[in-house]
C-alpha cells in the first residue's frame, strides 16, 4: 500500500443487460482519464460470464486476478455496469461503490426513464454522452471522498451564519427552497431542504459542479436519481468568485436570465469578505489556524447521520508523503476499515443482517501501520468511531502508536463543533 | 427551410470592418495598459459575478476596475453561440475567455454562460468602451430534448455566433438551416458567422469560392479561428494570456463593431442602411 509509481489502469463498462450491446466504455490511467480500450471480445466474455450467472440464478458480483479486481452490477435489469481496476489498494467496497455512483451520474444526466426503457440504443448512447465528464471525474483520482464515503463533501468556513442568512435569503428570492453555496466541489452551506436530498444526488450534484470546467453560469436538466429519477429539475450555478458557486435547484422559473449581476450584488456584495475566505478553503476544508496536532498529515471525518464529511490532506503540507499519496492512504484505510472492522453506515442495505449480537462487539478504534516494520518508520493510520461520527487520521511516523488513540479522541472532540 | 436569406428579414447592413473600432488598438501601448485588467501575471482572468479586477482573481459578482483617470463605460451583451454537435461551441468560448480548451469533446449538458470583457476604441469619438460579452452556449441533446433551452438562449439575446468548422462540410452546409431555425424569427439581431479550425486550411472541406457565395448570399460577417493549442508561458503548463488574446482579438473586436453599429442603429443615432435595401 502506498508505493508511488505504480500506474493502475481502471476500465468502467456499461452495456445494456439484455442485447449485450457495449453503451460506453471509459479508462483511467495513473489517475487520469485514458483512451485505453479492452478489446469487445473481453467485454463481451466479461459480459458472457455475469449473464451465464444469471441465467442460473447465480449472482456473480466480484473476482479478482493477481493483479485486477473485477466487480459487476446489474441496475433496474436494464444495465450492467462492469469494473476492472489494477490500482493498488483497491477494494471490492470501492468498485461497488464506484458503480453505484456511475449510475447515479447517468441517471442524474439522462434520466431512468430512457435508461430502464432503452428504446433506441443508438440515442441513448449519444445521451450518454453528456455524462461521461462526470462518470470520468470517478474514474480518476480526486481531492474528494464523496464517491467512497457517500457522504457529502464539505468545508467549514469561518463564518458560515452570515453565509447562510444570504443564501436562504437568495433561494427565497429566487423562488426556491434549494440552494446550496460550494466551494471548489464541497458544499459550503445549503438550506434545510438541499440537506434532505437523498443519496446519490446529494453527493452528485456538488461533485458535477466541481468536476465541470469554469463557466460564470449554468442551467443543466437534472434528473435526482433517489428524488426525482423521470421528472427532470433544473440545477442553476452561479460563479460569485472563482471556485465558488451559488446552486439552486429548481423547477421552469425562475429563468437563468433573471439571476443577474444585479440581483447577485444585492445579496453578496454586502458578504464579499466571509465569501472571500472561502475561495482557498477546498482542499483545506478547515478554517485557518484550526488547531491540529502536528503529526497529524490528513484527516477525514464522517458524521454518518447527516451523511457528510471533512476530507483534508492539507496539514503539514511541507512533510512526506505526497498529498496525492495521502489521500489514497485515507482513501484504502476508509474502505478497509468501513470493510472488515465497523458496522456499515446506517441506512445502507447491509444494516439488516447485522444484528444486535454483532452490534455489541463492534470495535471503537483501530489503528494500521503502512509501510516498514521498523520502529519509527512507516504511517499511522487510525480510525475512531464515537457516536454518528468516524474519524479517520493519517498520522506522521514519528507519533508514538500508544498515543494515537489519545491523539484521535482529542482530535474528534475539536472537531466535532465543526460537524 | 431557406436556402437563401428572406430579404424582408435583411437587417442593417454590417459595418466594414475598422469603421467602427480602431483595429490593432489593442496592441499599441494604450490598449495594452487598459488590456493589463483582463491579465494577471500574463493569465487571462476568469471573470465571475463579484469579480473586481483590482484583486487577485474575479466571479460573477467581479468586473474590471480600472484605476480612477481611466475608469470607462461598460457595454453589457449576450451573445448566443450556435451550431453543430461536437463543432467546438465550448472550445471557441473557452478560447475567447482565455481558458484551458479540452482536448476530449465532452457534450455539453445544457446551458452553462461565459463572460468575457474586452475594452475596445471607438473610431468616430475615440473613446474607450469597456465590452462585456456574456457568451450562452448549449448542448445540441439538451437544446433538442428540452423545450424551454432554445426560447432561454434566444430571449434578450443581443447576437448569434454561428459556429462551423473547416474540417466539417456537414457543419457548413448546415449554417443556412441554423440561421433559418435559431434567428429566423428574430430580425435585427447580429449575426456572425465564425469558421473554425481554419488552422488545418490544408484538410479544408469548405473551399474559399463556397465561402464567397455564401457571403454574397448573406452579407453576414464571417471570421476564421485557428484551433492551435495556445501558447504557454514559461512553466509549460499556464496558457499565455497576451499569446492568447492576440489569437481572438479580431473575433473580439469584430463582435464589439457589430454589436457598437447595432445599437447606434436602433438608437437612431445612424442611418439604417437596411431600409435602402431591395426588398
Amino acid at each position: 500500500m502506498g508505493e508511488e509509481g505504480t500506474e493502475g489502469t481502471v476500465h468502467l463498462l456499461c452495456l445494456a443487460a439484455s442485447s449485450g450491446v457495449p453503451l460506453f466504455c471509459r479508462s483511467s490511467r495513473g489517475g487520469a482519464p485514458a483512451r485505453q480500450q479492452l478489446p469487445f471480445s473481453v467485454i463481451g466474455s466479461l459480459n458472457g460470464v455475469h449473464m451465464f450467472g444469471q441465467n442460473l440464478e447465480v449472482q456473480l458480483s466480484s473476482a479478482r486476478t493477481e493483479d485486477t479486481t473485477v466487480v459487476w452490477k446489474n441496475f433496474h435489469d436494464s444495465i450492467t455496469l462492469i469494473v476492472l481496476s489494477s490500482e493498488e489498494g483497491t477494494s471490492e467496497l470501492r468498485l461497488e461503490r464506484l458503480l453505484q455512483m456511475v449510475f447515479g451520474a447517468m441517471v442524474l444526466l439522462v434520466g431512468l426513464e430512457e435508461l430502464t426503457n432503452i428504446r433506441n440504443v443508438e440515442r441513448l448512447k449519444k445521451e450518454l454522452r453528456a455524462s461521461y465528464r462526470l462518470v470520468d471525474s470517478f474514474l480518476g483520482d480526486s481531492e474528494r471522498i464523496g464517491d467512497l464515503t457517500q457522504c457529502v463533501d464539505c468545508v467549514v468556513p469561518p463564518e458560515v451564519s452570515l453565509l447562510q442568512e444570504a443564501l436562504s435569503g437568495f433561494a427565497e428570492a429566487a423562488g426556491t427552497a434549494f440552494g446550496s453555496l460550494v466551494a471548489s466541489g464541497r458544499v459550503v452551506a445549503a438550506t434545510e431542504s438541499w440537506w434532505r436530498l437523498g443519496t446519490p444526488e446529494a453527493v452528485l450534484l456538488p461533485w458535477l459542479v466541481g468536476s465541470l470546467p469554469p463557466q460564470a453560469a449554468r442551467d443543466y436538466p437534472v434528473y435526482l436519481p433517489h428524488g426525482s429519477p423521470t421528472v427532470p429539475h433544473r440545477l442553476l450555478t452561479l460563479t460569485l468568485l472563482p471556485g465558488v458557486e451559488l446552486c439552486l435547484l429548481c423547477g421552469p422559473r425562475p429563468p437563468l436570465s433573471q439571476l443577474d449581476p444585479q440581483l447577485l450584488d444585492r445579496w453578496w456584495q454586502p458578504v464579499l469578505d466571509p465569501l472571500r475566505t472561502c475561495v482557498p478553503l477546498g482542499p483545506r476544508a478547515l478554517p485557518a489556524g484550526f488547531p491540529l496536532h502536528v503529526d497529524v498529515l490528513g484527516l477525514l471525518l464522517l458524521h454518518l447521520e447527516l451523511k457528510r464529511c471533512l476530507f483534508t490532506v492539507e496539514p503539514s503540507g511541507d512533510q512526506e508523503p505526497s498529498p496525492e499519496q495521502r489521500r489514497r492512504l485515507l482513501r484504502s484505510f476508509y474502505s478497509l476499515v468501513t470493510a472488515t472492522h465497523f458496522p456499515p453506515e446506517p441506512g445502507t442495505p447491509e444494516d439488516k443482517v447485522e444484528d444486535a449480537a454483532q452490534r455489541a462487539q463492534v470495535p471503537r478504534a483501530c489503528y494500521l501501520v503502512s509501510g516498514p516494520e521498523e520502529p519509527g518508520t512507516g504511517w499511522r493510520l487510525v480510525a475512531l468511531q464515537l457516536g454518528p461520527r468516524r474519524l479517520l487520521l493519517l498520522v506522521s511516523a514519528q507519533s508514538p502508536t500508544h498515543g494515537l488513540r489519545s491523539l484521535a479522541t482529542h482530535t474528534l472532540h475539536a472537531l466535532t463543533p465543526l460537524l | 427551410m431557406h436556402s437563401t436569406p428572406s430579404r424582408c428579414q435583411a437587417m442593417a447592413r454590417p459595418p466594414a470592418p475598422g469603421s467602427v473600432i480602431v483595429p490593432d488598438w489593442h496592441e499599441s501601448a494604450e490598449g495594452k495598459e487598459y488590456l493589463a485588467c483582463i491579465l494577471r501575471k500574463n493569465r487571462r482572468r476568469v471573470f465571475a459575478h463579484l469579480t473586481d479586477l483590482s484583486e487577485t482573481q474575479p466571479g460573477l459578482l467581479e468586473r474590471p476596475v480600472l484605476p480612477p483617470p481611466v475608469a470607462i463605460d461598460t457595454a453589457s451583451y449576450k451573445i448566443f453561440v450556435s451550431g453543430k454537435s461536437g463543432g467546438g461551441k465550448t472550445a471557441l468560448v473557452a478560447k475567447l475567455a482565455g481558458l484551458e480548451v479540452p482536448v476530449v469533446h465532452h457534450e455539453t449538458a445544457g446551458i452553462q454562460t461565459t463572460v468575457v470583457f474586452w475594452p475596445a476604441k471607438l473610431q468616430a469619438s475615440e473613446r474607450v468602451v469597456m465590452f462585456r460579452f456574456e457568451f450562452w452556449d448549449c448542448g445540441e441533446s439538451a437544446l433538442k430534448k428540452f423545450d424551454h433551452m432554445l426560447p432561454a438562449c434566444k430571449e434578450k439575446t443581443d447576437a448569434f455566433l454561428f459556429l462551423f468548422s473547416f474540417t466539417d462540410r456537414a457543419s457548413f452546409e448546415d449554417l443556412p438551416g441554423q440561421l433559418a431555425r435559431v434567428a429566423g424569427d428574430t430580425p435585427g439581431v447580429v449575426r456572425m458567422v465564425i469558421g473554425s479550425k481554419f488552422d488545418q486550411y490544408m484538410h479544408t472541406d469548405v473551399p474559399e469560392r463556397d465561402l464567397t457565395a455564401f457571403r454574397q448570399a448573406w452579407e453576414l460577417p464571417l471570421l476564421r479561428v485557428k484551433s492551435v493549442p495556445g501558447r504557454r508561458l514559461a512553466d509549460g503548463r499556464t496558457l499565455d494570456g497576451w499569446a492568447g488574446l492576440a489569437d481572438v482579438a479580431h473575433v473580439l473586436n469584430g463582435l464589439a463593431e457589430q454589436l457598437w453599429h447595432q445599437d447606434q442603429v436602433a438608437a437612431g443615432l445612424l442611418p439604417d442602411t437596411s431600409e435602402n435595401s431591395p426588398s
